[in-house]
């Protein structure tokens, strides 16, 4: 009996018509081992399938792969999740470090470091001007309360000192501020 | 009460007290650097007159200067004042006309440069009170004598050509601190001589002229001076009360200052600048007043030398200290020797240089408190 061989493979992937196809599914009908080879062949495809629909949604590989080092040997990612490395490896235009862009030229990736750079520019001048400002601020006085630049009354002084100490009052070492001039 | 007292200089000075003052001031400020800086104080034997006999010397002593004080109140006199003192800034001379009668009092003062160029130095009391003693004697500071020195008669002698009891004010270790001269008629005092610690003399007032009993009118100025407004003072009943009430809210104010100055009075007044607490610290013979209000003190106060005392950058005129510190500003003017000076200073809050970190800490403060409008 002569089984189907490579045109199982045909079959699966409805490669075959007329008379081969009614042939081929004759054979089938009659022969388990055939079943059985087809039957895995349909799975592994379906396996395949599944395997490239998950990589095509996965932005956390493409970034992860924008980040590998560049002098990595060209091929596809190796995956722990799936079986069969070997059939990534016959498709390559499933390989996302096929979309990845230049290293540097990544126009997200560059609008996000320069939104970066302006934050810390902006963060870096707000502290600088207003330690400067405290800086400058808090140079005059010994207080951290402003109060009011006070000129003592020393002639008001003077007297009430007299008063209590029994003597007469000193003079002001300048013109009586807001005195009165005697006749 | 007593009435409402202005004290007021005036312009002119006779020429008889022009050349006495000529003649005397630098006869004392001579005599200061000489005995001030080599030679210890000259010790005043009695002359051999006894009053009373019968009382101790210490306690005769200190009913002569009860006496004197009552009498520089009571008694009129007239005459010309001489000072001469050694301050933080050097030494220090000033030249006073004083017309005392009825409780009222005018005094016309100014240092020896303001003499030369006639510029006089005008000052009122509006309040109710007047200087109630001559050469620091009060009834209050005698009682405070009475608690720190002993007081001991030692005869008789002259001053400004009348003849003087002598009293001399010792310490408690027996070196002596003040001598007294007290008209023997009047007893109103005719001078004072103040010694510090170490021996010096550290001022000298006497009256270079007196007259008592029949005086000349009274300045007319005394008649038709009006008293400037806002410098009323209210005098706190309890002293340490009122220290304890500010510190409570901030202020920093001493219970007592070093050199054994022990709080005896306060009073506090409203001025455009807000409220100014006047503090007095005194033995008896050293006064100190001490006149504290909030603020910083305004740049470089003209006619004020900047000195360094106790350590720390201080404004300097005469017996007269002013510096800022911890947010208030403070005016010490001081009948104390410059040492006593230099202490007080050195004991009370003051400005610092601040470091990097705290000036910035500091500064965040004050922009806080500008910003915050709740502040």
């Amino acid at each position: 009996m002569n089984h189907l061989g490579e045109q199982i493979s045909a079959l699966i992937d409805g490669e075959l018509a007329g008379a081969d196809l009614d042939r081929a599914n004759a054979h089938l009908a009659g022969c388990g081992r055939c079943r059985a080879e087809a039957a895995e062949l349909r799975q592994l495809k379906r396996d395949l399938r599944a395997l490239f629909d998950f990589n095509s949604d996965d932005g956390l590989t493409g970034r992860l792969l924008a980040m590998a080092d560049p002098d990595l040997p060209e091929g596809p990612v190796p995956s722990r999740r799936l079986p069969g490395e070997q059939y990534r490896r016959e498709l390559p235009s499933y390989d996302s470090r096929d979309k990845r862009p230049p290293r540097g030229r990544n126009p997200a990736r560059t609008r996000r470091s320069r939104g970066r750079y302006v934050l810390w520019s902006a963060i870096s001048l707000f502290v600088i001007g207003v330690g400067t400002a405290a800086f400058t601020m808090g140079g005059a006085g010994g207080s951290a309360a402003p109060g009011p630049k006070i000129t003592p009354q020393l002639e008001m002084f003077s007297v009430e000192h007299a008063m209590i100490s029994g003597d007469v009052p000193v003079p002001e070492p300048t013109e009586p501020a807001g005195g009165v001039t005697s006749p | 009460m007593m009435p409402a007292l202005p004290l007021v200089r005036r312009p002119r000075l006779g020429l008889l007290i022009a050349a006495a003052v000529t003649i005397t001031v630098p006869s004392l400020l001579a005599i200061l650097a000489l005995v001030g800086h080599e030679q210890p104080a000259p010790v005043v034997r009695a002359s051999g007159t006894s009053l009373g006999g019968g009382s101790p010397p210490s306690g005769l002593g200190m009913r002569l200067l009860g006496k004197s004080a009552a009498a520089g109140t009571a008694a009129s006199y007239q005459g010309v004042e001489l000072i001469a003192q050694r301050s933080v800034s050097g030494p220090q001379t000033i030249v006073s006309e004083v017309w005392h009668r009825g409780g009222l009092t005018v005094t016309q003062t100014s240092d020896t440069g303001m003499v030369a160029s006639s510029q006089p130095y005008v000052s009122y009391d509006v309040g109710d009170r007047s200087p109630e003693g001559v050469f620091g004697l009060t009834k209050t500071l005698v009682a405070l004598l009475g608690k720190h020195y002993v007081a001991v008669y030692q005869g008789t002698g002259l001053a400004a050509g009348r003849p003087a009891l002598i009293v001399e004010l010792n310490r408690p270790d027996g070196s002596l601190a003040a001598r007294f001269w007290l008209d023997k008629q009047t007893m109103v005092p005719l001078r004072r001589d103040v010694y510090d610690t170490s021996a010096r003399l550290v001022s000298q007032e006497a009256f270079v002229q007196v007259q008592f009993g029949a005086l000349t009118p009274a300045p007319t100025a005394a008649a038709t001076v009006a008293a400037p407004a806002g410098s009323q003072w209210a005098a706190a009943p309890v002293p340490a009360l009122l220290v304890t009430q500010l510190n409570q809210v901030g202020w920093q104010l001493p219970a007592a200052l070093p050199g054994g100055l022990p709080l005896y009075t306060a009073a506090r007044s409203q001025t455009g600048t807000g409220q100014v607490v006047d503090l007095c610290y005194s033995d008896g013979l050293s006064v100190v007043s001490l006149f504290v209000q909030r603020g910083t003190l305004a740049p470089k106060p003209a006619g004020w030398q900047q000195v360094s005392a106790g350590g720390h950058q201080v404004y300097v005129a005469g017996q007269s200290v002013i510096w800022s510190g911890g947010g208030f500003v403070y005016t010490m003017l001081a009948d104390a020797s410059p040492q006593v000076v230099t202490q007080v200073v050195a004991a009370l809050p003051q400005d610092t240089a601040p470091g990097v970190i705290e000036r910035i800490r500091r500064g965040l403060e004050r922009l806080g408190a500008i910003v915050d409008p709740f502040r």
